[in-house]
């Protein structure tokens, strides 16, 4: 099935098309996998993350859908 | 003993007084805090003689604790109606503490309505009023300019000023403090304070501390040794140590854009199609290519370091930042999508002297009355310089987002207690609607930080969209924040303090070791609790009641694109986060 994956700040270096950037490109993932299938997959450094499926906060564990737009983040804060 | 300086903008007097024995544990906000809540009647006219404008470091303040280097200014609020503390970076609070002053009192109103004044105050805490009526309706920028003139080759000084907003009572003027590169750049933004500094005359003040050294310790060893743990968990904390360095704080704009928080044409959406390109890594990319400096603190002693300056595409300076909250204010919230436009929007208020929240927001609220349209930068440019001609009706975008509102007939208006909400839709992050609505401050994000828990996993995760675990997470973010303002702590160590216990016990050794006086946790939340006790107590006496703790209707019924949220914390929540009040003012004496 095919999600929308947007890596940001650091990240983004890691989106599998080797194109950097932070804006959301589909990619191929396989029925049933979870976010922390693909986090697995993309080879992202340890620690914590953000992320929001479709703009809700997503566990690893969270099944995605065909369609869901995933967006990671590293630890980050402002004001 | 510690000093406080009275300045009488009536008598031009200028006078030292020991801070009361009963206020010792009081610095900052807590101290800003007393001196309006004993000194400033509730019911007083805040552009008239008995208000008072307070500036306080924190405890913490001039010396070599990390990150302690905040200052806070506080008085009766012309824009809330209640008590305000407004807290800015800047060297300012180092400057006020090395010369040996606890707070600044500055009373009375002149006795001839054009007189302007700087206070000089030198580093052997000698002061002066120096009358400078020639300086009227210049920008921060000019008056920085002309204190340096001023000043002796070499001198080491900080420079508070206003600009023509506060020159001219607008509700919406803030106070700009100068940055370790003298820039008038900071600013004690929210509140309206700038005016209450106008209508006392006092349109500079500068504060050398050249020669002075860093405070002396009760414990010198003990200071130093928790001084260095908690450098080290500022520094090993991905937030505080990897990513506010590299981005600063517009690395929010894309998280909350993504999570249907980012308040988007007058909060009428919480995504913004335009977010990356306003962004932080964006932000970062643009300074670097154009040669500008990214990552510096805004004062010394800071180890966090999340500053940065916009330069134009020429590489000359512009402003700071922006910030987040500004290029949400003016990015988001007036559908503007890039960054050179709101750094010149971010300038202008900057040396006219307003709070750039504010003026974002109001900015949404003009363009929603359809007299210009969203995303018209020239436009909003021009509507927010047309306050400078006399008479003219745009002056109303000076005082805020309500006054436009009602005057251009918007009904979508974000305040709170009249103040401009943040760059946080309460629908969607429904903690930091808690925080908007109680908060004695007005719609003030940093009151009660809740996105920390709500939307970056940091200190727990509470989930934004629903109301379970809000109220409380609010509350204790609300004492703590008041505790930090009081120390002078910069409110970012909170992030590495709520993953790191051992972070947040370095503050209170800090305190003790510093102070000689014993600090633990338990005294650091009665600090906050009691700040907290005196605002809610002030403001009711001022007026307030339960029905100014809520948000504006539309947050309530309109649901917010692309989640379809609305606000949902009841009304029996709400009312529970001051629970604590009753009987801390019984503790402290207070009715």
């Amino acid at each position: 099935m095919i999600i929308q994956l947007a890596l940001f700040a650091y990240l983004s270096r890691y989106h599998p098309d080797g194109q950097g950037g932070r804006t959301a490109r589909p990619i191929d993932v396989a029925d049933g996998a979870t976010v922390g299938d693909l986090i697995a997959r993309l080879g992202l450094p340890d620690g914590p993350r953000v992320v929001l499926v479709n703009g809700r906060h997503a566990g690893d564990g969270q099944e995605l859908s065909d369609g869901d737009r995933l967006a990671i983040f590293p630890p980050i804060a402002g004001g | 003993m510690r000093n406080l300086l009275r300045v009488n903008m009536t008598d031009l007097s200028v006078a030292a007084e020991s801070v009361p024995e009963v206020w010792a544990k009081y610095g900052g906000r807590a101290l800003t805090d007393a001196i309006v809540y004993l000194e400033v009647p509730a019911d007083t006219d805040p552009l008239g003689p008995d208000n008072k404008l307070v500036f306080a470091p924190g405890t913490l303040g001039g010396t070599s604790a990390p990150n302690g280097g905040r200052l806070s200014v506080g008085a009766k609020s012309p824009l809330t109606g209640g008590i305000k503390e407004s807290n800015s970076g800047g060297v300012a609070a180092l400057a006020l503490a090395r010369v040996g002053l606890s707070a600044l009192v500055v009373e009375g109103v002149p006795a001839e309505d054009n007189a302007r004044y700087l206070l000089v105050i030198e580093s052997d805490r000698s002061a002066r009023l120096e009358r400078v009526d020639d300086w009227a309706g210049l920008g921060n920028y000019e008056v920085a300019d002309k204190i340096a003139a001023l000043r002796p080759e070499g001198d080491k000084y900080a420079t508070i000023s206003i600009g023509p907003a506060g020159e001219a009572f607008a509700k919406a003027s803030g106070i700009a403090i100068s940055d370790p590169k003298g820039y008038p750049n900071r600013f004690a933004g929210r509140g309206g304070l700038g005016a209450v500094m106008g209508s006392k005359g006092l349109k500079g003040i500068v504060v050398s501390y050249a020669g002075t050294k860093s405070l002396a310790h009760a414990d010198k060893e003990a200071f130093a040794a928790a001084s260095k743990r908690f450098s080290a968990a500022l520094k090993g904390h991905a937030v505080s140590g990897n990513a506010l360095p590299m981005y600063g704080t517009n690395v929010l704009t894309n998280i909350l854009s993504e999570a249907g928080g980012l308040p988007t044409r007058n909060f009428s959406s919480g995504t913004f199609e335009s977010a990356d390109a306003i962004g932080g890594e964006t932000q970062r990319d643009t300074i670097m290519a154009r040669g500008g400096d990214v990552g510096h603190g805004c004062f010394a002693g800071c180890v966090i370091q999340c500053s940065r300056y916009w330069v134009d595409k020429e590489g000359h300076y512009k402003t700071k930042g922006p910030e987040y909250e500004t290029a949400w204010s003016f990015g988001a919230d007036c559908g503007i999508g890039d960054l050179d436009e709101i750094a010149e929007l971010d300038r202008a208020c900057g040396d006219l002297g307003l709070d750039t929240i504010e003026l974002g927001a109001t900015m949404g609220v003009y363009m929603d009355s359809g007299a210009i349209a969203f995303g018209d930068a020239a436009g909003a440019l021009a509507a927010l310089e047309a306050g400078l001609e006399p008479g003219n009706e745009l002056r109303v975008l000076w005082d805020g987002a309500e006054a436009t509102g009602k005057k251009f007939g918007v009904s979508r208006i974000p305040v709170t207690k009249h103040q401009a909400l943040p760059a946080y839709d309460p629908r969607s992050v429904q903690g930091i609607g808690v925080t908007y609505a109680t908060t004695p401050m007005g719609a003030d994000h940093t009151a009660g930080y809740t996105i920390t828990a709500n939307i970056l996993n940091v200190g727990g995760s509470i989930d934004p969209l629903k109301t379970e675990g809000q109220a409380e997470l609010s509350k204790n973010l609300q004492i703590a924040t008041a505790m930090l303002d009081s120390l002078g702590l910069c409110i970012f160590v909170a992030f590495p303090v709520l993953d790191i216990p051992e972070a947040f016990t370095a503050i209170h050794e800090m305190v003790e070791a510093h102070t000689g006086e014993k600090c633990d946790p338990d005294a650091l939340m009665q600090l906050g609790r009691e700040v907290l006790t005196m605002e809610r107590l002030y403001n009711a006496r001022a007026g307030f009641t339960a029905a100014d703790d809520r948000l504006p209707a539309f947050f309530y019924e309109d649901k917010l694109p692309p989640l379809n949220v609305v606000f949902e914390v009841t009304d029996e929540d709400l009312d529970s986060v001051f629970d604590f009040v009753d009987e801390t003012a019984a503790q402290m004496g207070l009715k």
